[in-house]
């Protein structure tokens, strides 16, 4: 059964190795959903990674996942969580059922539930019909999914993606980031480590930023999305028109890219705009308040983090 | 689950979503168990190309020829018996090592090095398991193995020589130390074979290389046994026999049959040899043991 608590509570979570600190102090609770852990790399993600599995003991500090104590009960948490490494990890010359269903089974599941669930998983990322090949025969994309596959086998709570669209193309990744964005819809949490802002952007609704083993920033990704005080406005190839309506009423604009933006202070020009399109008889596309980027919101907090 | 209408041909596209697990779920026992079931799948070659399933069923075909030969000639021979004459006995089917050995060094390395070169044990360690689990689990596979390719020509050679014989019932009665005799030198070879295989084979992510130190392991130290020992008569051997780590089972199979040390045995006529070889035995398989579980353990720093 679910928990209602949140899904990760950090105190003072710190690995220090011989010659480099990973993590300094981390304090942080995280709620359920889909949530981003963004740090360039080396930041830290993969040790924190390994330390919420219990495979890596913290230097200080103490770790909580889906409400459970990491130190206390590591085989516990790992029973609740799936992980999808970053690198290749999967036994290249055998099939994807059995290597789906022998880790269903490694995930406690007995056999006949593993094989049946391997089946209904496999199919859920799309290799469905892929399923009785090698892996070694498969493409990077497929590969990944079928990575994903093997950590969803088991029926987790939470799943640790590493770096998911790593390597793949514009496609690949696209698809990738719509399953991961549906696993959100299945109850299943999702904890995605990787320094493409945009993917979490995408796919997060909640996003924690670290950066040489400390917290940048965290918080719901809505919310660190701030307004930037200007209007965009999508008319079409006649935008100059508008450029030049909005200079006469005392509106500053320009065209970039095709697109209009409109400096204002506050959302009470959106029916000054409106009307003027309006008035001068173009098609209105989108009309919208522009917002930061994660990369922006990463550069601003990284400069000023502890 | 959603389903989307197809249009006028009647048909609908269903996308069965996920259903989350709600069944029995097992801990580390149910996990290291199941990667003893997986292990010994790879291992014989099960649910892969034809080529992986030649070396285990040619070996189980290999040790199990002696045994059909024996029954065969006893079937034979079986009007005019020669007295007290024997082809094969148990004791000496127990440990037909040459064939035994070149398994372990083929089996060994495909169940353990793969999983390091491929990269698969960050998935292993982050199920229900420990580094301990899984080195139960894999040296339990390969136990299970060689038991059961041991166990099972003794079988064939027993219930062969009881159908044989002229009084079936009489031939069971009078072997029945053979029942525990024979099961308990297999168990005895075949955990110190397992346990010094997967070790070597920990060591290396690559299974040639792995192959050859288990094979070099032996040979080097039953050369350098042989060198040592020289030649000898019975019940002139030399405590330096225990060098061949080979042939350390073979003395405690001795043991579990004879009561002693076989005289005839490079150890035959050493005052305590008996005591010495259940030693040595026994080091080498706690010096494996610790080597292989220091190996995993960094999966719990």
């Amino acid at each position: 059964m679910v928990d209602a608590g949140p899904l990760l509570r950090l105190t003072g979570l710190t690995k220090r190795y011989p010659a480099v600190t990973a993590l300094d102090g981390l304090t942080l609770e995280v709620p359920r959903g889909r949530v981003g852990l963004i740090g360039a790399n080396g930041a830290g993600k993969t040790t924190m990674f390994r330390m919420l599995l219990g495979l890596t003991q913290p230097s200080e500090g103490h770790i909580e996942v889906c409400g459970l104590d990491v130190a206390k009960d590591p085989i516990g948490v790992r029973s609740r969580l799936g992980y999808m490494p970053e690198h290749d990890c999967l036994p290249l010359d055998q099939t994807a059922a059995d290597v789906v269903s022998t880790f269903g089974e490694l995930s406690g599941l007995p056999a006949r539930a593993a094989r049946q669930r391997a089946s209904d998983i496999l199919d859920l990322v799309g290799l469905d019909e892929a399923r009785f090949r090698p892996i070694g025969g498969f493409s990077t994309g497929m590969r990944q999914r079928a990575k994903l596959a093997q950590a969803l086998v088991g029926g987790p709570e939470l799943v640790l993606l590493d770096e998911p669209t790593a390597g793949l193309d514009p496609l690949g990744r696209e698809e990738m980031l719509a399953l991961v964005a549906r696993l959100g819809t299945f109850g299943i949490s999702v904890l995605m480590a990787t320094h493409l802002l945009d993917d979490v952007q995408q796919v997060c609704d909640h996003v924690v930023m670290i950066d040489g083993g400390r917290l940048v920033v965290a918080g719901a990704t809505q919310s660190l999305l701030e307004g930037t005080g200007t209007l965009t406005v999508e008319v079409g190839p006649r935008g100059t028109e508008l450029v030049d309506a909005l200079a006469r009423i005392g509106l500053s604009a320009s065209s970039v890219d095709g697109t209009v933006e409109i400096q204002t202070n506050g959302d009470d020009h959106f029916d000054v705009v409106r009307d003027t399109v309006a008035d001068l008889g173009l098609p209105l596309y989108r009309l919208s308040t522009r917002l930061t980027s994660l990369d922006e919101v990463f550069l601003r907090h990284a400069g000023t983090a502890p | 689950m959603s389903v989307v209408d197809a249009g006028n041909s009647g048909g609908a596209v269903y996308d069965r979503g996920y259903r989350p697990y709600e069944g029995r779920r097992g801990r580390r026992g149910a996990a290291t168990l199941a990667l003893v079931k997986a292990s010994i799948r790879r291992a014989l070659g099960i649910r892969r190309t034809w080529r992986q399933k030649v070396a285990p069923f040619l070996l189980l075909g290999v040790v199990t020829i002696p045994a059909i030969v024996n029954v065969g000639i006893g079937y034979v021979t079986r009007d005019s018996p020669a007295d007290g004459f024997e082809i094969l006995t148990y004791r000496d089917y127990v440990g037909v090592s040459s064939a035994l050995l070149l398994f372990v060094a083929v089996v060994a390395p495909d169940v353990m090095c793969p999983d390091r070169r491929q990269r698969v044990l960050p998935l292993m360690f982050a199920r229900p398991m420990t580094g301990t689990d899984y080195v139960v689990a894999k040296v339990g596979a390969i136990f299970s193995i060689l038991f059961a390719f041991s166990f099972l020509p003794q079988v064939v050679l027993f219930l062969g020589n009881m159908l044989v014989s002229d009084a079936a019932i009489d031939y069971f009665t009078g072997h029945l130390d053979v029942l525990w005799k024979v099961p308990l030198a297999i168990v005895v070879l075949a955990v110190y074979y397992a346990v010094i295989g997967v070790a070597v084979a920990a060591l290396t992510d690559r299974r040639v290389i792995a192959g050859a130190s288990i094979i070099g392991l032996f040979l080097v130290t039953s050369i350098t046994s042989g060198i040592v020992v020289g030649n000898f008569e019975s019940g002139g051997g030399s405590a330096a026999a225990v060098v061949n780590v080979l042939a350390l089972p073979i003395y405690l199979r001795d043991i579990i049959f004879l009561g002693h040390i076989d005289p005839d045995s490079p150890l035959g006529g050493v005052a305590n040899g008996g005591l010495l070889a259940c030693g040595v035995y026994a080091t080498v398989l706690v010096a494996a043991s610790a080597s292989l579980l220091a190996r995993y353990r960094w999966v719990e720093r």
